[in-house]
């Protein structure tokens, strides 16, 4: 009996060390691949005039659905093959890259920085403020946001602006109610009586104790809203409110071929792909500083 | 207790005249409906006509005033293109949305939760790996393009499935499965990483060290002390899952409520916009107030704080 214990420990040692290193492998491509996948996709954004091989808005109606390059009948001149007009697939992702990057990258610094502001002081200042900020967030937060959107489409037409007026007037609110809790909570710890028996000013208090402690709740929040703005650019291109012609964008895309999914299922396929893949990567990199962040969480 | 919720029902009452005044005022930003329901070859008294027969050439604020007045007597109007009245449009359209959202919406968070915690209990383990997948597949694939594909692999190239339409239990299947798809990942996501926070806690370690089961310290000790965020979240997607849900009825032709807000909002057709707004409002902030009073009930700490 006694003899058996050594062995079976060193087994489990052994197993354990081979988990580590396979998780250790996963974790380091965990992070460069979708570090690769966004740098590559800001750089196609950039300098989608100079990648892209064809003209994403010239319509050529003698190659209209022609299929992938690995599929019969596949030319190699349309790597993914072409639109329901003849238009090029691939260039139009890579000028869609565009509309897609900004319009998230935009809208997140505008609705973290507002929401971060009034949600730290609601939660610490409490009382009428905070009433008063959750009321209106309250109202943000139960307007359809796709309302606002439609509306906004209407009343000044389609576009860049719209997408991104729509996206973060009630954007914030999602930011202020959530920082709003931590905030709350971290008003209450010792540390923070602490600052205020010591005479900190509210001011201090909410940006020296408070905001550093819901920085990590911040930015897991911020690169979960990279994929979300984009997915919802992406939807509201879809319905034809976002971004809208001649400016390609992936949503409006994979509406495109919606028309076509019996005989051109290649139109709709790419575009939600590259949704896909740019949102994932986001997604990743979140959490892969959110373990940097937070080694609280890696200990476990 | 009664004193909070007394409170937080006046605050919404509130905060939904306020969403009512603002959207009143924003679909009249938006255009003239008179010289969008005219043909090209009436004539400007023609179209004045029109303006006056709909009420539209009051002041705003006369409008507003007869519009709230209306409302309180629970009058919704008249549809603008079909003289009917909204009541009966919404009557047709809110059941076939609440048939779809809410088994769609409590399927999602039971799901949710379930796999929310197992994953964090088990951290690191193959079934939090395969939640993890499956968050992370969820979160970043385009609800519409997901049901999009849907169709193309389960109606069009293996004809399982029904397109369109709301007759039969298998009508149900791609709508729902979609809408769960896109509502579960971040509410799995939130209540994972929460569960790891709070596993991490002291009175946790202390629940251990006392000896009690591990069921009891996690869905007991854990998990109401990580029902907190999640339950705000619950709020938030809400209007997500509205947004959601007009998406999903377009793409599978649903006679829904969001249906119709397309419908009406490319046709100007304020009233049934209103109306819309109107009864979306009133879902969202009375489920937030039973959140609120959840929350309250979980944490003491808020309710005496709040009142």
């Amino acid at each position: 009996m006694l003899s058996t214990l050594p062995t079976a420990k060193t087994k489990t040692k052994k197993q354990y060390r081979g988990v580590t290193r396979v998780t250790r492998v996963i974790q380091k491509l965990a992070f460069w691949v979708p570090l690769i996948i966004m740098i590559a996709m800001i750089i196609l954004a950039i300098f989608a005039n100079f990648i892209a091989p064809h003209d994403p808005n010239l319509p050529k109606i003698t190659d209209r659905y022609t299929p992938p390059v690995f599929m019969e009948g596949g030319k190699s001149e349309y790597l993914l093959g072409t639109d329901q007009i003849g238009r090029d697939i691939l260039s139009r992702l890579i000028y869609g890259a565009r509309v897609s990057l900004s319009v998230s990258l935009l809208v997140i610094l505008i609705t973290a920085a507002i929401g971060t502001m009034l949600g730290i002081a609601a939660g610490y200042s409490g009382g009428r403020a905070d009433a008063i900020i959750m009321r209106v967030v309250d109202m943000a937060l139960s307007f359809p946001g796709l309302l606002l959107a439609m509306l906004l489409a209407v009343a000044i037409g389609p576009g860049f602006t719209t997408v991104v007026l729509a996206l973060s007037i009630l954007g914030w609110a999602g930011y202020a109610r959530m920082i709003r809790g931590e905030a709350l909570r971290i008003s209450q710890s010792d540390f923070v009586a602490q600052a205020r028996v010591n005479g900190a000013s509210g001011w201090r208090i909410m940006t020296r104790h408070i905001f550093p402690n819901i920085i990590n709740s911040l930015i897991v929040l911020m690169t979960l809203q990279v994929g979300m703005m984009i997915l919802a650019e992406a939807g509201l291109s879809y319905l034809g409110l976002g971004i809208t012609v001649p400016t390609p964008s992936w949503g409006a895309m994979v509406s495109d071929g919606r028309a076509n999914l019996d005989n051109a299922w290649w139109i709709s396929l790419f575009p939600g792909v590259c949704i896909g893949l740019v949102v994932l990567s986001g997604n990743f990199l979140g959490d892969w500083i959110r373990d940097k962040l937070d080694p609280r969480l890696r200990q476990l | 207790m009664v004193r909070f919720i007394i409170i937080r029902l006046l605050q919404c009452i509130v905060a939904f005249f306020g969403i009512l005044i603002i959207t009143f005022l924003l679909l009249r930003v938006s255009g003239d409906p008179a010289a969008l329901l005219a043909s090209p070859n009436f004539s400007p008294e023609q179209v004045q006509a029109i303006r006056v027969e709909l009420g539209l050439d009051k002041s705003w604020g006369e409008q507003l005033g007869i519009y709230l007045n209306q409302v309180a007597h629970g009058n919704l109007g008249e549809s603008l293109l079909q003289k009917k009245p909204v009541i009966t449009k919404i009557g047709d359209a809110l059941p076939n949305t609440l048939k779809l959202m809410v088994p769609s919406f409590v399927l999602a968070m039971i799901l949710a939760f379930i796999l929310g915690v197992l994953a964090a209990t088990y951290r690191d383990s193959w079934w939090d790996n395969i939640v993890k997948f499956l968050a992370v597949l969820g979160q970043a694939l385009p609800g519409f393009w997901v049901a999009i594909m849907a169709v193309l692999i389960f109606s069009v190239q293996l004809q399982w499935l029904p397109v369109a339409g709301m007759d039969t239990p298998a009508n149900y299947i791609l709508p729902v499965s979609t809408i769960v798809f896109f509502t579960m990942p971040g509410m799995m996501r939130l209540v994972r990483s929460t569960m790891l926070d709070v596993l991490d806690s002291e009175y946790i370690k202390m629940a251990r060290i006392k000896g009690l089961p591990e069921r009891t310290v996690i869905w007991k000790h854990a998990l109401r002390n990580a029902l907190i965020s999640p339950l705000t979240i619950i709020g938030m997607l809400l209007p997500g899952v509205v947004t959601g849900a007009v998406i999903t009825e377009q793409i599978f032709n649903w006679p829904g409520m969001g249906r119709l807000l397309v419908e009406a909002t490319f046709a100007r057709d304020f009233p049934v916009v209103q109306a819309v707004v109107i009864i979306t409002a009133i879902l969202v902030l009375g489920i937030n107030l039973l959140i609120d009073i959840s929350y309250a009930w979980v944490d003491p700490q808020i309710r005496f704080q709040r009142t």
